[in-house]
């Protein structure tokens, strides 16, 4: 575990592109308007504590752990969508004050706004981004993007005339168009069906081996942190969850899902992750 | 086809539904069923087709055409409604982002919502003197309270995601606003101001009846000169105006539903 000491290095070029210090967030109770029966105690929800993580440039990232254990509220935290509680991001050497086009985000329920068209969606987060832009500019863009994940010929069409899977890959091409160095994903295959994901897993493969970016993923899937990651992140169980364990998943790559699953190596880690996530979720199920 | 079939017989059963209803109001009037004198379906059809086929004479403000009238009515409402929505929806918007605002204004709303808008007519009078922009200024207080909340009510129930979204891409405020909140509250604010031009249609005739001009006064000067066929005429104008607006707000509510 990197400890706070390790950090101060005199060359600008030996830090992480992602750093978290001593990460944590404490959910207050908000007091409700008219609400006086409540007396207002300052004693919170504990999420996460003492998050120390580094993340490399251009490496693929998952982070796993027993649901209800505070890895979104971790992904928000390093979207900058929350302000943690204690401790501190850093990012290429800057601690981060919130949110920024330099990360993109994309979430499980998809996120695109109903009244746009696909297209429009894209153009939405392109001006917010870039004002500067010609319009011109921003649609040959934004087409750019759907093209990239096959979906130039929906342009037009509304959220609620696509798939799920075509809903997600739109919300990709949105956080790629800003042309962010990091991608931070939530579960963003949760909601689909178990073929939708694998295709999706494979698209996003491949869109990453094409734009270099780092990818933070939330899963609670073991099969896809390891067909898609560099290392795995385990969390405890939550409240006050910590980071158990780093793994490093050294599998070559180009992967293939169908061989993979015949490597030892691959078998062993899939052992680990499955034996930490069944004591984990035994130690939520038990207590509650 | 089949459809074609079951709108041609929905329309033959209101037209037929329509026929029986005239012919037993005609035969309630003349048998006196009722009370006696009671104006019958057929005296007021041709009453209708009289007011109907001369809509815009202007002989003194007590005989004015019903068109006139109905203007007269059209304009109080759509200029104190407009006004009513320009200061809603800000506000709506306001009170919905923050808490400040919603914690010093909701007990003001909660407080007046609940009072006719007549009760204001009086104050109306005393303060500006004058019967038209008092006509105005009930149907403003009339329209602004459904409007507000609808708007007050989507900003705050918005789904979080957009705003998320927003945030993550580092918009400001005003971008978030403009570009996120008042779309997506879209279909609130139009079903308040359905609500709002409903009940401010339904005003504008009791507010009208004290303040002479306008629909609702034609009511009451028929009503002083004793003519019930009169007053059935105004009944079935004002009712059809109030249908028209309501239609034109249920297209817009079509147009801005992103659910279907």
């Amino acid at each position: 575990m990197n400890k706070k000491s390790s950090k101060k290095s005199s060359s600008i070029e030996n830090y992480s592109h992602l750093e978290l210090f001593n990460l944590g967030k404490i959910f207050f109770k908000e007091k409700k308007f008219i609400d006086f029966r409540s007396k207002g105690n300052r004693s919170g929800f504990e999420a996460i504590k003492d998050i120390n993580l580094k993340i490399e440039k251009n490496t693929f990232v998952s982070i796993i752990g027993p649901s209800g254990c505070g890895k979104s509220t971790l992904l928000n935290l390093i979207a900058g969508l929350q302000a943690p509680t204690s401790g501190k991001i850093v990012i290429d050497g800057q601690a981060i004050k919130g949110p920024g086009p330099d990360r993109g985000v994309i979430f499980q329920n998809y996120a695109l706004m109903p009244w746009l068209t696909t297209i429009q969606n894209i153009e939405f987060a392109l001006n917010t981004v870039f004002p500067a832009k010609t319009k011109a500019d921003v649609k040959e863009r934004a087409r750019k993007y759907l093209r990239m994940v096959g979906l130039e010929k929906a342009s037009n069409k509304f959220p609620k005339e696509l798939s799920g899977g075509m809903k997600q890959r739109v919300a990709i091409a949105r956080a790629l168009s800003i042309n962010p160095n990091m991608l931070l994903m939530d579960e963003p295959f949760g909601a689909l069906d178990a073929l939708t994901r694998s295709y999706l897993q494979d698209e996003l493969l491949s869109i990453w081996r094409k734009n270099k970016v780092t990818v933070v993923l939330i899963t609670h899937s073991i099969e896809e942190a390891l067909l898609l990651s560099d290392k795995i992140v385990l969390m405890s169980s939550g409240p006050s969850a910590i980071i158990s364990e780093e793994i490093s998943v050294d599998l070559e790559r180009p992967r293939d899902r169908e061989k993979i699953e015949q490597d030892p190596n691959y078998l062993k880690i899939k052992m680990r992750l499955e034996k930490h996530l069944l004591r984990e979720t035994r130690a939520v199920e038990e207590v509650t | 086809m089949n459809k074609a079939i079951s709108t041609r017989l929905t329309f033959a059963v209101a037209i037929l539904s329509l026929l029986i209803f005239i012919i037993l109001w005609q035969v309630i009037a003349q048998q006196g069923l009722l009370v006696k004198n009671f104006p019958g379906s057929f005296k007021t059809i041709g009453s209708l087709i009289w007011w109907v086929s001369d809509p815009f004479f202007d002989n003194g403000p007590n005989d004015l055409g019903i068109g006139t009238n109905l203007l007269i009515s059209l304009r109080r409402v759509l200029i104190g409604y407009s006004l009513a929505v320009l200061v809603a929806v800000p506000l709506g918007v306001l009170m919905g982002m923050s808490k400040l605002a919603q914690s010093s204004l909701n007990p003001y709303v909660q407080l007046l919502k609940p009072v006719s808008p007549l009760a204001w007519l009086p104050v109306g009078l005393f303060v500006f003197r004058n019967s038209e922009i008092t006509g105005i200024f009930v149907i403003f207080i009339t329209s602004i309270w459904p409007t507000l909340i609808n708007t007050a009510f989507g900003v705050a129930s918005i789904n979080p995601d957009y705003l998320r979204v927003s945030k993550s891409l580092g918009a400001s405020k005003s971008t978030t606003i403009r570009r996120v909140i008042l779309p997506a509250i879209m279909p609130n604010i139009l079903a308040g101001m359905r609500i709002s031009m409903g009940t401010a249609w339904l005003v504008i005739v009791a507010a009208e009846m004290l303040l002479g001009t306008g629909i609702g006064y034609f009511i009451w000067n028929e009503w002083n000169n004793l003519s019930l066929e009169n007053i059935f005429v105004a009944i079935i104008i004002i009712g059809f105006t109030g249908f028209i607006l309501d239609q034109f707000f249920g297209f817009l509510q079509d147009k801005f539903d992103y659910s279907i």
